[in-house]
C-alpha cells in the first residue's frame, strides 16, 4: 500500500494567509480540488502530495505522532506541545512570518518588578503574606514551567487559560500571565507590561518534519523536491541581484565587496571583460552600488530575484541530518 | 522508540506490609484509606508546579482537575480536616498505592505511613515518628538503617535572628527549602539590581533615609494618582512595601559578609545530635544570636529519642539537611540502607505544622508524619 506524502498547514488564523503566500512564492500553489471548504488539498503541479488544512495545534499533534511528513506551524506550539522536541521533529527552517514572543507579563502597577529575580522574590513574599501561591494564567503551561524553573521560581500556580489570557489579572483569576505578544498593544490595553528578561521564546512560523513519519526513498525524494523550491525562493528573497561591467572590476574588488557587504558571486568571478553578477543582501545594495561606481562602473543594474536554484540543498541537508 | 515503562511491580500489599500496618494500628494509629482519585489542586499548591510533570492528571466533565494521588500525606490531612476530630489530637496510618512518574522505578508504588495531628508534645511526637520509622525498616530485616536528620526550625530561627533585609530572609528560607545543600550556593546567591532601579536611584536613595510611614504613604499616593488600584491580587500597599524594601537594599547585591560568615559556620555544624547541640549552643553564644527556643526543643527531642532506647551516636544530624519541600517546619529525617542497595530513602518524613492551615484550617494544627517505601524495603532481602 502506498501512503501519500502529507504536508499539514494551518487552515485559519494569522498563519494561514502568510503560509499560502509563502508556498505560492516558492512555486508551490496549494489547490483544493473539491472546494475551499475542503480540508484536503494538493499542490498544483506535484501529484502525490496531499495537503492537510488543519488548526495550527492539530498540525503539531500530527507532527508529533508522525502522521504527516512535513508541517507549517508556530515554534511556540511545537515547543509547548512536544516535550521531547528533538526526539520527535526536525525544525527545518524559520519562515519569516507569524512572529510573536511568548513572554511573562505582570500588572504595570507592579513598579517594584522589572526582572525575573524580582518576580521570584515577589512570588515568595506573596505566598508568605496570602498563604497561597501567585497564579499565572497561560495556555503555555509547559514553557512556563520550564522557564520559571530555570529562574528558580517555585511559589506559583498555573491557571490554564483557553482564551483572552491578558484579561485574567483584571478579572481577578490570576496575578500575572504568560502569553504571546506581537506589538505589546494588547498587553498595554490591559495594563500589563513584559518583564525585561521575561521573553521565553521568540517564535515564528516554522517548516517542521516529523521524525516518526515514513521516510523511505520515495518520501525523501518528494521532500527534496519541495525543499528545493522553498530553498530557491528563500535564497532569492535574501538577496538582490547586482550586475555591472567595467575594466577595473577584478578579483581584488570582489574580495573587498565580499568582506564589506557579504555579497556572493553565484556565477563566478569577473570575466576578462570585467562582467560581474553579484548577490547582495538588500540592506547593502546602495552602499555596494556606490562602491562599484567609485571603482569605475558606468552602470550598476539591481534587480529582484525570482528563484536561485543551487546544486546544494541546505534545507534538505538539514532534514537528512535531523532524521539520522 | 523507548520501551514501554514498567508501570507497577505490586498488585496488592503483601502480608508483610499488612503486618506492619497492624503494628501501627496497635500502637494507636487508626488506619485510613483515602480515595485514590483526588483533587489535583492541593498537591500542586503545596508541592509546586514542578510536581505536575510527575503526576497523573485528568479532568472531570465539569472541568475540575483530578489526579491519582502522588502521596498520602495530603489526602490523610484532608481526611482529618473533614472529620469530626479536626483540631483534636488524632493519629492515622495508611497503606496503599501512590502514583508518580519515575524514570528508573515503577510509577505506581506502595507507600505505608503515619500522620499525627494536633499533638501538643512536639518533642515526644517527633521522637516517636523516628522510632516508628526505624521499626518499619526493622520489620523488613534492617535493624540499623542509616539515620539522617535535620531541623528546619533551627535555620528559620537563625535567619529570623540575623540583621538582614526582608528580601534576603525570604531568599534564604526559600533556597534552604529547595536545595539539598545551601552551603554551596551562598557564592552564587545574589539579589539582582535591575536596570530600573538605577532609573529610580535618586528617588529611592531619598526615600531610604526618610520616615518609613511617610515614605509608604507617598508611594501609595503616587500609585493612586496614577489611577492604579489593586490588579491581580497584590495590593497597592504591598507594592509600596516592597518598592521601599528595594530602596533600603540599595546597591547591595550580594549577601552581607558578616551574615554570610555566620550562615556558613552554622551550616558546617553536623554530627550526632548531642555534639551538634553543644556546637550550636557555642555558635549562638559567640554570634550573640538567640536560638534558645529552637535549641531547647532540639535537645528535648534528643532526650526522648534516648529514652526510647535509640543510640544517639548513630544518628547523623546536619544543620544543612532539608527535604526539599517548603511545607516542613521542624524536625526532618530520612532512613537509608547503609549498604546502598536501594535507590533513595526507605523511610522519610518530618514535621509540617503549617500544612493544615494551607489546606484551609482556620487555626494552626501541629502535624508530623512519615512515609515508607514498601517495594524498596521488600527488595532489600532479594538483593542481600
Amino acid at each position: 500500500m502506498t501512503t501519500p506524502f502529507v504536508i499539514a498547514v494551518p487552515a485559519k488564523g494569522r498563519l494561514q494567509a502568510n503560509m499560502e503566500a509563502f508556498f505560492a512564492r516558492a512555486g508551490l500553489e496549494l489547490v483544493k480540488p473539491r472546494g475551499v471548504r475542503d480540508y484536503r488539498g494538493t499542490i498544483a503541479d506535484l501529484p502525490g502530495i496531499e495537503v492537510a488544512h488543519l488548526s495550527a495545534a492539530e498540525v503539531v499533534d500530527l507532527l508529533a505522532q508522525g502522521a504527516v511528513h512535513l508541517g507549517v506551524t508556530g515554534e511556540d506550539l511545537v515547543r509547548e506541545k512536544i516535550p521531547d522536541v528533538d526526539e520527535r521533529v526536525v525544525l527545518i527552517d524559520a519562515l519569516g512570518f507569524g512572529q510573536a514572543n511568548v513572554a511573562v507579563a505582570v500588572p504595570q502597577a507592579w513598579i517594584d518588578v522589572h526582572s525575573m529575580a524580582d518576580l521570584d522574590d515577589v512570588a515568595t513574599a506573596f505566598r508568605l503574606k496570602h498563604e497561597r501561591k501567585m497564579r499565572v494564567a497561560t495556555k503555555y503551561a509547559n514553557l512556563t514551567r520550564s522557564f520559571f524553573s530555570t529562574h528558580g521560581i517555585t511559589d506559583y500556580r498555573i491557571v490554564e487559560s483557553a482564551g483572552a489570557t491578558e484579561g485574567a489579572p483584571a478579572a481577578g483569576t490570576a496575578e500575572l500571565i504568560v502569553d504571546i505578544t506581537t506589538t505589546g498593544a494588547t498587553l498595554a490595553a490591559n495594563a500589563l507590561k513584559v518583564i525585561e528578561d521575561g521573553v521565553i521564546l521568540r517564535s515564528q512560523a516554522n517548516l517542521v518534519a516529523a521524525r516518526a513519519a515514513k521516510w523511505d526513498e520515495a518520501e525523501r525524494a518528494t521532500a527534496r523536491l519541495v525543499l528545493d523550491r522553498i530553498a530557491a525562493q528563500t535564497r532569492a528573497r535574501a538577496f538582490r541581484e547586482v550586475r555591472t561591467r567595467f575594466a577595473g572590476c577584478d578579483e581584488a574588488l570582489l574580495a573587498d565587496a565580499k568582506q564589506q557587504f557579504g555579497v556572493e558571486a553565484p556565477l563566478g568571478g569577473p570575466t576578462s571583460s570585467g562582467m560581474l553578477t553579484l548577490h547582495c543582501p538588500p540592506e547593502h545594495v546602495h552602499a555596494l552600488a556606490t562602491l562599484l561606481r567609485e571603482k569605475g562602473a558606468e552602470n550598476v543594474v539591481v534587480a529582484d530575484l525570482g528563484y536561485v536554484f543551487s546544486r546544494a540543498n541546505p534545507l534538505y541537508a538539514k532534514l537528512e541530518a535531523g532524521l539520522a | 522508540m523507548p520501551s514501554a515503562p514498567v508501570l507497577s511491580t505490586s498488585a496488592a500489599p503483601d502480608g508483610r506490609a499488612e503486618a506492619l500496618l497492624a503494628a501501627f494500628d496497635r500502637a494507636g494509629y487508626a488506619r485510613v484509606a483515602p480515595a485514590i482519585l483526588q483533587p489535583a489542586e492541593p498537591f500542586l499548591d503545596l508541592s509546586g508546579e514542578d510536581i505536575r510533570k510527575r503526576m497523573y492528571l485528568t479532568t472531570d466533565p465539569q472541568g475540575h482537575e483530578l489526579c491519582l494521588r502522588p502521596d498520602l500525606t495530603i489526602p490523610v490531612s484532608r481526611h482529618y480536616l473533614a472529620s469530626p476530630a479536626a483540631g483534636k489530637a488524632q493519629s492515622f496510618c495508611y497503606l496503599g498505592p501512590v502514583f508518580r512518574h519515575r524514570e528508573s522505578e515503577p510509577s505506581e508504588f506502595l507507600q505505608a505511613g503515619i500522620e499525627s495531628f494536633g499533638r501538643p508534645d512536639t518533642a515526644a511526637a517527633d521522637a516517636e515518628m523516628l522510632a516508628l520509622g526505624i521499626e518499619a525498616t526493622a520489620h523488613y530485616g534492617l535493624d540499623q538503617p542509616d539515620i539522617r536528620v535535620g531541623d528546619v526550625a533551627l535555620f528559620s530561627a537563625l535567619v529570623a535572628a540575623l540583621d538582614l533585609a526582608p528580601a534576603w530572609k525570604r531568599r534564604l528560607i526559600k533556597d534552604f527549602n529547595h536545595k539539598t545543600s545551601l552551603a554551596h550556593d551562598l557564592d552564587r546567591l545574589t539579589i539582582s539590581v535591575s536596570r530600573a532601579r538605577s532609573d529610580y536611584q535618586g528617588v529611592l536613595a531619598a526615600l531610604a533615609g526618610s520616615d518609613p510611614k511617610g515614605a509608604h504613604a507617598l508611594v501609595t499616593d503616587l500609585l493612586s494618582i496614577a489611577g492604579i488600584t489593586t490588579v491581580g491580587g497584590r495590593s497597592v500597599g504591598e507594592i509600596a512595601d516592597r518598592f521601599l524594601e528595594q530602596a533600603a537594599l540599595g546597591a547591595q547585591t550580594s549577601l552581607p559578609r558578616d551574615s554570610r560568615t555566620l550562615i556558613e559556620k552554622f551550616l558546617a555544624i553536623r554530627g550526632d545530635p548531642d555534639e551538634a547541640a553543644a556546637d550550636l549552643r557555642a555558635f549562638a553564644r559567640d554570634a550573640g544570636i538567640a536560638l534558645d527556643a529552637a535549641l531547647d526543643l532540639f535537645e528535648s527531642r534528643t532526650g526522648f529519642l534516648a529514652a526510647r532506647g535509640l543510640d544517639i551516636g548513630r544518628i547523623r544530624f546536619s544543620t544543612a539537611f532539608g527535604r526539599g519541600l517548603d511545607y516542613y517546619t521542624g524536625f526532618v529525617f530520612e532512613l537509608h540502607d547503609p549498604a546502598a542497595r536501594a535507590e533513595g530513602q526507605l523511610v522519610a518524613g518530618g514535621r509540617y505544622d503549617g500544612l493544615l492551615t494551607r489546606l484551609g484550617s482556620a487555626r494552626a494544627i501541629a502535624a508530623v508524619g512519615f512515609a515508607v517505601w514498601i517495594e524498596r524495603l521488600a527488595a532489600l532481602r532479594e538483593r542481600s
